[in-house]
C-alpha cells in the first residue's frame, strides 16, 4: 500500500528540519500547518509521438464507410473472435490488443474523446507536436509549454521540487518554461556522483557551495536540486515495487510509468508528470488486428493499465490524458499503411473521470464529412480537453495564460471530470 | 567659371581634410573615453577575462596574459578578421574528418541513406565501383534485406497464429544470438592483435552480419583499439558498414566541438554558433542530416562577420533551410503546377490546310486538376518559412507584420525549391510553382518578377528598422546580458542601419559602449551547456582525441548539437538552462572530466611543481586560478577546503594520506561550482 505523506514526514523529512534546505510545503506539513498541501492532485500527460492511427485504435465499427476505406487494415466488427474490435457502446470499439483497457472502461475510469486534436492543418509531425506541446497551434514563437504554464499560477515555493516531472533525459517542450521542472530518465541516477559509494560527501560539498552562493539564480535552483535529491533519497522510491497485478510490459514507456508510480507512491509532491511513447508513424504495413500498430497498442495499454493498478488508492486523485500530434488518413494508402491526417482520439483515465463514455461529436466518415476530402474532421479542440484538466483538476483558473488566444471557458468543457 | 570650379574643388578638399581630422580626433576621443570608462569600471585583468568570456568559448590557461600582452583592443580587432589568424593546429585535428569537405550530393552518395539503398534495390541507382564504397552499399543492402525478411516473418506469423503459439522459432533464434556474440568477441580479439592493414582487410572480408556483431560487441576503448593505425577513410568505411548516416552526423558534431575547443579564431566560432542557432535547422528532419555540413561551411560561416543581407539570402536559398521550413514544397495556388499538375503546355502545330493554306492548330488546352487530384500531392502555399523568416530571422515577433503579410510573402517565395532533396541537390527556382501576379508585403508592392521577387523582399526585410533592432538585441543578449540595456541596443541598431547591416561594425559599436564594460555585465551570463562543456575543457587544457563523449554529454545536458527541433533555436537566457536535472548533470560532468572518466579525453589535474605536497589550501588556490582566474567566492573556497581537510571525507574518498591532496576532486568540485556556471 502506498505510504502516506505523514508517514514519510515522520520517517524522512523531519530529519531535514534545521538545515536550510527544507521545502516550504514540507515545513508547513511538519509543523502541523493546516494550510492545504499542494500536490495532492496529479495530472499525467502522455504523448504518442508520430501520429497514432486513431481510427484503428478506437474503431467506429458502426460506420460502413470505415470498412470501405480500409479494405485490408480495418478492425472487424465485434464478434466472438479474439480478432475483432472490443465493443464499447455499440458504435465504437477498442482495438483487440487493448483489452487491458476494458476493465478501466467497465469501471468508469476510462473516457474517450474522438475526433479531437489540434485545429492547425499542418501535417508536419514536427510542427504539430510543437504546436500541441506549446499549447498554441499556429504560433511558433511561444517559448514555453502549456503544462509548465499550468503550474505557473501562485508561488513556486508552494510546490515540491518534484512538482513537475518528465520521465525523459531532456525536458519536453510541454514542460519548458519558468516553473522549475525536473527531467529524470532514471531515478537511480538522479544525484551527484552516480553509484559511487563515496558520493555522499561530494554531494554535500556541492550542496553547501550552492546553499551559500550569493548567485541568486543558481542558489535557488541549487537549493531545489538538493532538496529533490535528498527527498528522493530519503523517500527511497526503489522500495516501492509494483503492486500485485501491476504488470508493466518491457520497454521504455512501461519503464517510465513504473518509475513515475514509484515517485507518486513515495509521496514526493508530484503534481504534473509527462511521459512519451514513439513509433506511431505507420505509413507502411500498419497491420490490422495484429501487426505493428497492434504491438505498440498492447505496450501502450498494458503500461497504462499496470500504472493504474499500481497506484491503488492514489488513483482517486490522479488523471492521465493522452494525445498525439494528428491523426491519419481515413483511407489506407497503397502500402498497407496510412498517411498523415487530421483529427485523432484522446484517452482520459483516472479517479475523477466520468468514464465509460465516448465524448465529442462524431463527424462521420462519408466523403462529404471528411476534412479536405481525406481525414477525420475535428470536432473537439485538444485545448478544450486539457483546459478542463487544468481548471478542474489542477485548480488553475487562468486558462488565458495556459492557452493564450483560445476561447476556453468552463461552459465549453465536455464535462469529462465529475 | 573656371576659377569658380577651382574654388569649389579647394573647398571640397578642405572639407574632406577637415572631416578626416575630425574622424581621427573622434577615434582618439573614443578610445580615450573607453579607457576612462574602463578605468572606472573594470581593471585590466578583469577586462581581459571579460573579453575572453564573451568573445571566446572560455579562457585557456595563459590566455589572460596573452591578451594583456597583445593589448585588449588589438586582440579584439584581430578576432574580427579571422582569416588573418593562423589556425593550422585546428586544421590538423580536423583533417581526418573527411566529410567536412564533401558536397551534399557526395555525402549522400558515399554514405547512402535508406532511400538510396532502396533505389539501388529497385534498379533506379547503381552501386559505386570503388571497393570501399561498394562494401558500404552491399552492407546496407544486406541490412535492408534482413529487415524485410524479419517483417515478412512477422507477417507470416500473424497470418498463421497457430504456428506462433508454440513459439518454436524463438528459442532457436535466442540460441543463435548468444553464439553470434561469442564468436564476435573472439573475432574482435584476434582482429585487434593484427597490424592495421591486415586488420582492415580482414574486416572488409567479413560477411556483413558478422561485422555488425563485432561492432556491437565493442566498447569505446576496444573500438579505439580496433581503429588504431587505420587511415581516416578506412575508419569511416568501417563505421559506414554499420551505419552510413552516422558518419556524416558524427563528424559534423565532433568538428563543432573541436573547433570550439581548439580554434584560434574564437570569435568566428562564437559567431558561427550564434548564426547557426539564429537560423536554426534541425539535423533529424529527413535529408537535413546531409545538408548541415554544407550549411555551416558554405552558408553560415562565410558571412558570420559579414553583411546581414548576404547571410539572410544565403540561408533562404540553402537546401537545408528550404527543406527544414518546407518552402521547397510551397506552390502558388494559381501557378501552373497547382492548376495543371504535371501537364506541360503544348506548342501548337502549323500544318498545310485546304488550298495549300498554312493553318495553325492551337495546343490542346490543359485540364485543370480536380480537387481530389490536388489533395493527393502538395498543391498549395506553405507559409512555414515565410512566417519564420519574419518572426525569427528578421523583424521579430513584434516586428509589425500581419497574417496577410505572411501569406503574401509566401507567394513571393513560391518556386524557391530544391533539385532532388533526397539526393543532396542544390537550390532551384521552379517557375512552374511560382505564383503569378503582383504581391504586397509590408505595404510594398512586388511586381511579377520570378526569383527576383524573393531577393527583393529579403533585401527589404534585411534593411527594415525592426530587423536592425531585433538582431542587435539578440547579439547584446549573447554578448552582454539576458536583458541588455535599451540604450546599448539602440546604438548597435543605429550602426546596423548606417553600415548596411555590417555585423562586424555592430560588434565594434557594442565593444565601444560603456554598457559592455559595466561591472554588472561581468560574469553576468549563465553558460549554456555548450558553453559550459567547452569552457571546462578549455580551462582544463585536456587533450581531446575523441570528442564523442562530449557530444553525448551535451545530449544529456539537454543541448544536443544541431538537435533543436523548433525553429526558435536554443535559448540564450539563464532560465532555460538552470533546472535541477541540468545542474546535477553539470556537477557530474565536472567530476567525470576531472576524474578521467571520459574515454578519449586526457586530463591529469596537477599543480605547480613548487607546491609543497599535502598543502591542500595551496593546491586549491592553484586550481582556482587555473580554472576560474581566481574568481571564487570565499564560501566556495571554504566549503571545498573543508571537504579536503576532513579526514573522514578523505578516507571515504579512498585517498591514502601519502598520496596527498586529491587534485581530481578539487578540479571536479570547482567545475561544478556555482562560479563556473557563469561567464
Amino acid at each position: 500500500m502506498a505510504i502516506t505523506r505523514r508517514a514519510f514526514l515522520k520517517g524522512g523529512a523531519v530529519a531535514l528540519v534545521g538545515t536550510a534546505a527544507v521545502p516550504s510545503f514540507l515545513t508547513r506539513a511538519v509543523y502541523g500547518s493546516t494550510a492545504p498541501i499542494t500536490g495532492k492532485k496529479r495530472l499525467v500527460v502522455l504523448f504518442q509521438r508520430g501520429a497514432a492511427d486513431g481510427l484503428n485504435i478506437v474503431v467506429p465499427h458502426g460506420e460502413q464507410a470505415y470498412y470501405g476505406m480500409r479494405p485490408t487494415i480495418a478492425i472487424p466488427r465485434p464478434s466472438s473472435s479474439q480478432l475483432s474490435a472490443i465493443d464499447l457502446d455499440g458504435f465504437f470499439g477498442l482495438h483487440p490488443s487493448m483489452e487491458a483497457f476494458k476493465p478501466l472502461w467497465d469501471q468508469g475510469h476510462l473516457a474517450i474523446i474522438h475526433a479531437a486534436g489540434s485545429p492547425d492543418d499542418t501535417r508536419s509531425h514536427f510542427d504539430a507536436q510543437d504546436f500541441m506541446e506549446s499549447g498554441t497551434p499556429g504560433l511558433k514563437s511561444t517559448e514555453d509549454g502549456w503544462l509548465n504554464r499550468a503550474m505557473q499560477a501562485g508561488d513556486p515555493k508552494q510546490h515540491s521540487p518534484f512538482g513537475a516531472v518528465a520521465l525523459s533525459t531532456a525536458l519536453p517542450r510541454s514542460l519548458a518554461g519558468k516553473f522549475p521542472a525536473v527531467a529524470i530518465s532514471n531515478i537511480n541516477d538522479f544525484g551527484v556522483g552516480g553509484r559511487n559509494p563515496n558520493a555522499a560527501p561530494i554531494s554535500n560539498t556541492f550542496e553547501a557551495m550552492y546553499a551559500q552562493s550569493v548567485d541568486s539564480v543558481l542558489h535557488g535552483t541549487g537549493q531545489e536540486t538538493f532538496e529533490a535529491v535528498k527527498m528522493l533519497k530519503s523517500a527511497d522510491p526503489a522500495r516501492y515495487t509494483p503492486a500485485p497485478g501491476a504488470n508493466y510490459p518491457r520497454g521504455r514507456f512501461g519503464d517510465s510509468l513504473r518509475q513515475l508510480a514509484q515517485l507518486l507512491k513515495a509521496d514526493l509532491g508530484v503534481e504534473v508528470a509527462f511521459a512519451d511513447i514513439g513509433g506511431w508513424d505507420h505509413h507502411v504495413n500498419e497491420g490490422n488486428t495484429q501487426g505493428q500498430l497492434a504491438n505498440l497498442l498492447r505496450e501502450f495499454s498494458q503500461s497504462i493499465a499496470a500504472f493504474w493498478n499500481d497506484l491503488g488508492d492514489l488513483g482517486e486523485n490522479t488523471v492521465l490524458v493522452s494525445m498525439s500530434e494528428f491523426g491519419r488518413t481515413a483511407r489506407q494508402n497503397g502500402t498497407g499503411g496510412t498517411d498523415h491526417g487530421h483529427a485523432n482520439v484522446m484517452f482520459v483515465v483516472g479517479g475523477p473521470v466520468r468514464g465509460g463514455k465516448v465524448y465529442g461529436r462524431w463527424p462521420g466518415l462519408e466523403q462529404s464529412q471528411l476534412y479536405q476530402g481525406r481525414d477525420l474532421a475535428l470536432t473537439t479542440d485538444f485545448r478544450q480537453v486539457l483546459g478542463e484538466m487544468v481548471y478542474h483538476h489542477l485548480g488553475n483558473r487562468d486558462l488565458a495564460t495556459v492557452f493564450p488566444g483560445f476561447q476556453n471557458s468552463p461552459n465549453r468543457f465536455l464535462r469529462i471530470l465529475g | 567659371m573656371r576659377s569658380n570650379q577651382r574654388l569649389w574643388s579647394w573647398l571640397l578638399l578642405a572639407m574632406v581634410l577637415l572631416s578626416a581630422l575630425g574622424l581621427v580626433a573622434e577615434k582618439k576621443k573614443k578610445s580615450k573615453d573607453r579607457a576612462n570608462a574602463a578605468a572606472m569600471q573594470m581593471d585590466e585583468q578583469k577586462r581581459a577575462i571579460h573579453v575572453l568570456n564573451r568573445f571566446t568559448f572560455g579562457p585557456r590557461q595563459g590566455d589572460i596574459q596573452r591578451v594583456e600582452s597583445i593589448g585588449i583592443d588589438k586582440w579584439f580587432e584581430q578576432q574580427l578578421y579571422p582569416e588573418k589568424i593562423n589556425d593550422s593546429a585546428l586544421d590538423a585535428r580536423l583533417a581526418p574528418l573527411r566529410t567536412l569537405k564533401m558536397k551534399t550530393d557526395e555525402l549522400v552518395r558515399n554514405f547512402p541513406p535508406p532511400q538510396v539503398i532502396k533505389a539501388v534495390e529497385n534498379g533506379r541507382a547503381s552501386i559505386p565501383r570503388d571497393s570501399q564504397e561498394k562494401a558500404i552499399y552491399q552492407a546496407a543492402l544486406d541490412r535492408q534485406r534482413q529487415k524485410q525478411e524479419a517483417k515478412q516473418e512477422a507477417a507470416e506469423a500473424q497470418n498463421n497464429p497457430d504456428a506462433n503459439a508454440n513459439d518454436s522459432g524463438k528459442p532457436r533464434r535466442n540460441g543463435r544470438e548468444l553464439e553470434d556474440r561469442m564468436y564476435a568477441s573472439l573475432n574482435a580479439d584476434s582482429l585487434m592483435s593484427e597490424p592495421p592493414d591486415q586488420r582492415f582487410k580482414d574486416l572488409m572480408k567479413m560477411p556483413p552480419d558478422d561485422m555488425r556483431a563485432v561492432a556491437r560487441s565493442l566498447n569505446q576503448q576496444e573500438r579505439d583499439r580496433m581503429f588504431e593505425g587505420l587511415t581516416p577513410q578506412q575508419k569511416e568505411t568501417l563505421q559506414a558498414l554499420v551505419n552510413p548516416q552516422s558518419v556524416v552526423q558524427g563528424e559534423l558534431t565532433q568538428a563543432k566541438l573541436l573547433r570550439a575547443i581548439y580554434s584560434e579564431r574564437q570569435l568566428d566560432e562564437v559567431m558561427t554558433d550564434f548564426w547557426m542557432n539564429h537560423f536554426n535547422v534541425f539535423i533529424n528532419k529527413g535529408p537535413d542530416r546531409y545538408m548541415l555540413t554544407s550549411y555551416e561551411r558554405d552558408v553560415i560561416r562565410p558571412h558570420a562577420l559579414g553583411k546581414f543581407k548576404d547571410l539572410l539570402v544565403a540561408t533562404a536559398k540553402s537546401p537545408a533551410m528550404l527543406f527544414y521550413l518546407d518552402n521547397w514544397q510551397s506552390i502558388g495556388p494559381n501557378s501552373d503546377q497547382a492548376r495543371f499538375g504535371g501537364q506541360r503546355p503544348g506548342r501548337g502545330r502549323l500544318r498545310r490546310g485546304p488550298f495549300g493554306m498554312i493553318v495553325y492548330d492551337p495546343p490542346k488546352p490543359r485540364q485543370e486538376q480536380t480537387a481530389q487530384q490536388k489533395a493527393k500531392r502538395p498543391s498549395g502555399l506553405n507559409e512555414n518559412y515565410a512566417r519564420e523568416v519574419m518572426e525569427l530571422h528578421t523583424l521579430g515577433v513584434d516586428g509589425g507584420y500581419t497574417q496577410k503579410d505572411v501569406t503574401e510573402l509566401a507567394k513571393v517565395l513560391t518556386g524557391w525549391s530544391i533539385e532532388k532533396p533526397q539526393q543532396g541537390g542544390e537550390f532551384k527556382f521552379d517557375e512552374r510553382r511560382h505564383e503569378p501576379g503582383k504581391k504586397k508585403v509590408l505595404g510594398k508592392e512586388f511586381k511579377e518578377g520570378g526569383e527576383g521577387e524573393g531577393v527583393k523582399a529579403l533585401d527589404m526585410l534585411a534593411h527594415h528598422p525592426a530587423t536592425a533592432h531585433f538582431i542587435s538585441k539578440k547579439l547584446a543578449m549573447r554578448f552582454v546580458s539576458d536583458d541588455p540595456p535599451e540604450s546599448l541596443v539602440q546604438r548597435m541598431a543605429k550602426t546596423f542601419r548606417d553600415k548596411d547591416g555590417d555585423i562586424r561594425e555592430v560588434l565594434r559599436t557594442m565593444y565601444d559602449s560603456p554598457e559592455f564594460w559595466a561591472p554588472e555585465a561581468y560574469r553576468a551570463k549563465v553558460k549554456t551547456p555548450l558553453e559550459f562543456v567547452v569552457s571546462a575543457v578549455r580551462a582544463s587544457g585536456a587533450d581531446v582525441a575523441n570528442p564523442q563523449p562530449l557530444v553525448n554529454q551535451l545530449q544529456k545536458l539537454g543541448m544536443p548539437l544541431y538537435g533543436m527541433q523548433p525553429p526558435t533555436g536554443y535559448s540564450m537566457r539563464a532560465d532555460a538552462w538552470v533546472n535541477s536535472a541540468a545542474l546535477l548533470n553539470r556537477m557530474n560532468f565536472g567530476l567525470a572530466l576531472a576524474g578521467g572518466k571520459l574515454p578519449g579525453i586526457q586530463w591529469n589535474p596537477t599543480v605547480d611543481q613548487n607546491q609543497p605536497p599535502g598543502d591542500a589550501a595551496g593546491a586549491l588556490a592553484n586550481f582556482e586560478t587555473a580554472l576560474l582566474d581566481g574568481d571564487v567566492s570565499k564560501q566556495t573556497h571554504a566549503t571545498i577546503l573543508n571537504q579536503l581537510n576532513d579526514p573522514q571525507a578523505a578516507m571515504r574518498n579512498n585517498v591514502p594520506a601519502a598520496q596527498g591532496t586529491n587534485f581530481r576532486l578539487i578540479a571536479g568540485l570547482l567545475l561544478g561550482s556555482p562560479e563556473f556556471q557563469r561567464r
